[in-house]
Formats: C-alpha cells, structure tokens, sequence
C-alpha cells in the first residue's frame, strides 16, 4: 500500500467521527485538503492534528444532540399555539352551550357537539407533533 | 468577525478559490502568520455559507477527487468592505494616538 493511499485511510477514519450530514457534505473536499497540506512521504496524521479533527467532531455531535433536544422546529411550536387556540375556542363553544342550555334551547347540543370535536381534534393535534419528533430523532 | 474568517474572505474577494487555494491564500496575505488547518476551514466555510456570505461557484473533480469552488456572494461582499473599513478607521486612530505620545518618533 503506498504512502498517500495508506495516509488517506487514516484520515478517513479521523472524519468517520463527524455528523452524517457534515460528512455527506464535506468529507471528500476535508479529505483533499488535509491531503494536499500533507507532507511528501507523510503517513500518518500528526497527534495534534488528529486531536483537532475529533473533539471537533464530537463537539459538533454534541451541539446537534442539544439543538435537536432543545431547539423545537417551527411547526411545533406553532401548532402548540393552535392548541391553545383551540381550548380558547372550545370553551367558548361551551360557554355558549351552558348559555343556550339554561334557556332550554335544543340547538345547545349542537355547540356541545362543536366544543367536543374541537377538544378532541386538540389533543390530537399535540399527540401528532411528539411523534414526529421521535420519528425525527 | 474574527480574523480566520476575516482572511478567509478576502481569499475570495478577488475570485472564486477552492478549499485548498483559500488556506495557501490565507497563508499569503498573513504574510504565513496565519495557517488554517482543514477543519477550521470547512467549520468556517460552513457557517458562512448558512449566513449567506458565501456561496459555492462550481464543482470540479481533479485526480478523482471532489473540488469545490466557493464565491463571495454580494452580502459576503459588503460584509468584508464594511469590516475592512473599521478595521482601517480603528488602526488610523492607534497611530494617530501613538504620534501625538511621541511613541512612534523612533519609526
């Protein structure tokens, strides 16, 4: 095995540590550099270097674990804004039910029916968001 | 903006480079006081590129291997001429200090 093929591999297995989606990205131009700034005959990566490439690699796992753990994408924050909404909402549906009913209106039902169906569709909607997020994760 | 980004960035003022051209670049306008290593490179070159500062230019393969050229873009661009002009009104006021103490009389 020659001397660069060989340097190669080992470099290789120093950017094996980084994130997926870094890797997928940069691997092949990090490896071309770190290459070209190799010296002639070079065969190994010096310790420092080698040092350097992996606690960054792991820094940046670490930094993607918190974003992912304590960063909520978009959506979900907004659809917890809707469910707050939505309670809002259905109370005033009963609200307006216990209204009617005290009259003795039949046509409360239908508000009772109305607050029912937003309750429940709000529940769903905050059950929905956690499992896409564990199916992100 | 610290200054491996700042060299960075105008490795690409004149032109589109690849990760390689911008570290021996670096190294030239540091006068080789500044040498990147791979890592500080594309960490760099990754932010600047989620900022909008950069962009890549075009995508070559030479001795089978992945070449990426990186641009400024024009929010890169204005960024640069924005930090080069502090820089400059900050160190014409440290001269302009020091020869008012008399401490460049000697130079």
């Amino acid at each position: 095995m020659s001397d660069s093929t060989q340097l190669e591999r080992r470099y290789q297995r120093l950017l094996a540590f980084y994130p997926k989606a870094f890797r997928r990205e940069h691997e092949q131009e990090m490896l071309a550099v770190l290459i070209a700034g190799a010296a002639e005959g070079q065969r190994r990566p010096s310790p420092e270097e080698a040092i350097d490439l992996v606690s960054n690699a792991i820094l940046m796992r670490l930094w993607q674990t918190f974003t992912k753990l304590f960063v909520r994408p978009y959506e979900v924050r907004h659809r917890r804004l809707l469910w707050g909404f939505r309670i809002v909402f259905g109370l005033v549906l009963l609200g307006v039910a216990m209204f009617a009913l005290s009259y003795g209106s039949w046509w409360a039902l239908w508000f009772l029916a109305g607050a029912a169906a937003d309750f429940v569709s709000a529940t769903a909607s905050t059950r929905s968001p956690k499992a896409s997020l564990r199916r992100d994760a | 903006m610290q200054e491996a980004t700042f060299l960075i960035l105008t490795a690409l003022a004149a032109g589109s480079q690849h990760g390689y051209g911008i570290i021996t670049d670096v190294q030239q306008i540091s006068e080789r006081r500044v040498r990147l290593r791979a890592r500080t490179l594309y960490t760099a070159l990754e932010r600047l590129r989620t900022d909008g500062l950069i962009e890549v230019d075009r995508e070559e393969i030479v001795e089978s291997r992945l070449r990426r050229y990186y641009r400024l873009t024009p929010t890169g661009a204005e960024r640069l001429a924005e930090e080069a002009d502090r820089m400059r009104s900050n160190a014409h006021v440290a001269m302009s200090r020091l020869e008012m103490s008399g401490g460049l009389a000697t130079t």
